[in-house]
């Protein structure tokens, strides 16, 4: 194949670099620059955010576990159920998320809501509401199927390593009880509850018929 | 036999018969709500509107319609033929309807099926329904287009109780009329009517009544949409997670064909029903019948026990079959007494008296006692299979349970080996059977003969093992495996088979189909394979493809 020909010029070593002192020197003055400079940031106190500035002269890395880097907005963390207005389950117990869930880590257990509440014959609620998080892989199906906003993965966290097994069975109170990585227990859907003045519509007692 | 064109396809029909029955009957649905093949004709849903071609020398019948054309922006006078509903129209000779094949019938279908779901509150995530739902399925086939309404649907009463086993949903209901129509024909109880009109119309109770008596569930088994849910099944588990597998009610003599759906995942049954069968039950079962899966999960015997001192000792089947084999030996040629039973299939009962014929032992039969039948489907006898344990006794004499009870106060019988544990006899009578040296019990469910047992194995129900039944008709009817046998469970015949090998019998058997081979050869009348009998005087109605259901292996 035809094609230009770049010749390379052969380094020339001259004797400074053939006695390896001097480049020893040279090399060993780098480090010594970012001991000082690291040293003199953190007795300064004047560390730059290596998250934020990863290609900042100084240190470079981060403490981990005191520091955390952020994860992205829609990074999938740990499940958390979230919450209505007066603090009940927004789930439905549909079990999509169990249908979907390929790991078929979650178990629901749906009932009906008691005589007299305004929301029974409408809804059904989790009795039950299960997530094995040792066999969830993390795949966010259960997320993309809920039809009520109720689960979602955005609580910015992993999983933590316990030491015994039935530390990962998250029953329906822990996962009610962990928050988004915004700190917020609700989701910014808007939902309407039957009988409230928000909830569209008109029903038999209303509507005069 | 006459026959008629639907979309190029010939349909032959019976006379008297109408477009959407003889369609149904050669396996083609022509989408539909309120017709049912087992109930009178509303045609109130319109959703088998079909278009019928003039006959010749006759003008088809023409309406003026309105229709919207994109091009002028606005509506412009039109005409359709008048169409008529397949489920109640005639099948004539020669006559050529267009289903499929007609724009006019498919823009009919994709309008009604908008009309229906105007109101509907479209909680599919939380409706039982959600999976079998004609609306959804036609919402697929036949319309597939958004809402177009903006106003607020109507809302109507949801979560009302008709009676204890059924709710009701009036948002979701399509006023259909099947339900009321199933109280009045196959019950002849006007329990349930329609109140208001148009878009306000529910389905009622009638005034100071509740839903009630033997076929309540039929009305929720008829609902083409959620709108009546059954209290039992409400919100237990989605029917995608289910699979069917086809089985025969244990719950009486009648022996009604069943669909047994199974969660495979955590081996539980989660309800049953019918299986439309024209010679047995037609399209219905009672209550009870919908209800002997509970059975299923309560009052197992899930391992095998033996009497040592008076006391019961759980232990492995294994050593409880030697323990039985090392007493029954002892017993003299003659006084060991075979009890079969009328609630297990006919194969156990077949193994049995191959057992018993071996030992040259007297047949008794075990069986519940009598129940509250009726006119429709219920027999008195609530024993599923007690012709068929007579059949496969092949004329030799059976004696009931107090026949048993006497030979043994007679001091006739030192040992009984027996399936079942139930009893037609009053359970004090039972006491005469401590005189007895050796009782032998496989069962699959507890019951008053348990507790006199000196050994007892555990059996696989009948959701648990393939066999088969034979009803009060003499029809033997095959039930398939649905589920794993719980605990130590194992298939009764074995169970017998194996006591008959420690015994040093030759009972061979180790396969089900050996037995039922063997059946085939010896008892044919109670052989479920052999060609079903067909009454000639009733239409036989083949349902639409069924889904597969999944090979059932029996042997464990």
């Amino acid at each position: 194949m035809p094609g230009k020909t770049k010749v390379m010029k052969k380094p020339v070593r001259t004797l400074a670099d053939q006695s390896y002192l001097l480049e020893v020197v040279k090399g060993l003055g780098t480090t010594l620059k970012h001991f000082f400079q690291g040293t003199g940031q953190m007795v300064s106190g004047n560390v730059p955010d290596a998250v934020k500035y990863p290609l900042a002269e100084g240190i470079a890395t981060i403490s981990y576990p005191e520091e955390k880097r952020p994860y992205a907005e829609r990074w999938r963390g740990v499940h958390r159920l979230t919450h209505r207005d007066d603090g009940s389950p927004r789930c439905v117990a549909c079990l999509c998320c169990s249908t979907a869930c390929p790991a078929q880590c979650i178990y629901i257990k749906p009932g009906e809501y008691p005589e007299g509440d305004k929301r029974r014959g409408y809804e059904r609620y989790p009795v039950e509401f299960v997530i094995d998080e040792l066999r969830c892989i993390f795949c966010g199906f259960c997320v993309e199927a809920c039809p009520c906003d109720a689960i979602r993965m955005d609580t910015g966290t992993h999983m933590t390593a316990f030491d015994e097994k039935s530390a990962f069975i998250y029953d329906k109170d822990k996962l009610m009880s962990i928050v988004s990585q915004h700190g917020t227990q609700k989701s910014e859907n808007p939902r309407h509850e039957p009988g409230e003045a928000t909830h569209p519509g008109i029903d038999r007692l209303r509507g005069g018929h | 036999m006459p026959t008629f064109k639907l979309d190029d396809i010939e349909i032959p029909f019976e006379k008297g018969e109408t477009i959407i029955q003889a369609a149904y009957r050669q396996g083609i649905e022509i989408p539909h709500y309120c017709w049912h093949p087992g109930l009178s004709i509303a045609a109130n849903c319109r959703m088998c509107l079909v278009e019928i071609e003039p006959g010749p020398g006759q003008r088809a019948m023409m309406l003026d319609v309105l229709k919207w054309d994109a091009a002028k922006n606005d509506y412009v006078v039109d005409r359709k033929p008048k169409l008529q509903p397949a489920c109640q129209q005639m099948a004539a000779e020669g006559m050529v309807v267009r289903s499929e094949n007609s724009h006019f019938v498919r823009d009919a279908r994709a309008h009604v099926q908008e009309f229906l779901l105007l109101n509907h509150p479209v909680d599919c995530p939380i409706c039982d329904q959600a999976g079998e739902c004609k609306l959804q399925d036609y919402y697929m086939t036949e319309q597939r287009t958004p809402k177009r309404m903006l106003d607020e649907p109507v809302h109507k009463p949801k979560g009302v109780v008709f009676g204890d086993t059924i709710v009701y949903d009036a948002e979701r209901c399509i006023a259909c009329t099947r339900c009321i129509r199933v109280c009045d024909e196959l019950v002849g109880d006007h329990m349930l009517d329609l109140r208001e009109r148009g878009n306000k119309n529910e389905i009622v109770t009638a005034p100071g009544r509740k839903l009630e008596g033997d076929y309540t569930l039929m009305t929720e088994h008829v609902c083409p949409v959620g709108a009546l849910t059954s209290s039992h099944f409400r919100f237990k588990a989605r029917v995608w997670t289910l699979t069917q597998v086809p089985s025969i009610c244990p719950g009486c003599a009648t022996g009604c064909n069943m669909f047994v759906d199974v969660d495979p995942r955590e081996q539980r049954a989660y309800r049953n029903r019918p299986r439309d069968n024209e010679a047995v039950n037609k399209y219905w079962m009672c209550d009870d019948g919908m209800m002997t899966y509970l059975r299923e999960h309560e009052h197992r015997v899930l391992t095998a026990s033996v009497r040592r001192d008076g006391t019961r000792e759980e232990t492995t089947v294994e050593a409880a079959l030697e323990r039985a084999a090392a007493g029954l030996k002892g017993v003299q040629k003659g006084w060991l007494a075979v009890l079969l039973s009328a609630q297990a299939s006919t194969e156990d009962n077949f193994v049995m008296v191959e057992f018993a014929r071996q030992l040259g032992a007297p047949l008794y039969l075990s069986a519940k006692g009598p129940w509250r039948g009726d006119e429709i489907l219920r027999n008195v006898d609530q024993n599923p299979n007690r012709a068929g344990a007579v059949a496969v006794a092949n004329n030799a004499k059976v004696g009931s349970l107090k026949d048993l009870l006497h030979a043994v106060s007679a001091g006739q019988v030192q040992a009984v080996v027996g399936l079942g544990t139930d009893i037609d006899a009053d359970a004090e009578s039972l006491a005469v059977l401590s005189r007895v040296s050796e009782v032998v019990l496989i069962a699959a469910h507890d019951g008053p003969l348990a507790s006199r047992a000196s050994v007892l194995l555990p059996a696989a129900s009948s959701f648990e093992a393939t066999g088969s039944f034979m009803n009060v008709k003499g029809i033997a009817q095959e039930f398939r495996k649905a589920l794993n046998p719980k605990g130590d469970a194992v298939p009764a015949w074995d169970l017998v088979a194996r006591l008959g090998r420690a015994m040093e019998l030759d009972l061979k058997y180790r396969k089900f189909k050996e037995v039922r081979a063997a059946l085939a050869v010896l008892t044919p009348a109670a052989n479920p394979e052999r060609a079903p009998v067909v009454d000639p005087q009733t239409p036989q109605i083949t349902p639409p493809a069924t889904p597969t259901t999944p090979s059932t292996e029996t042997n464990p």
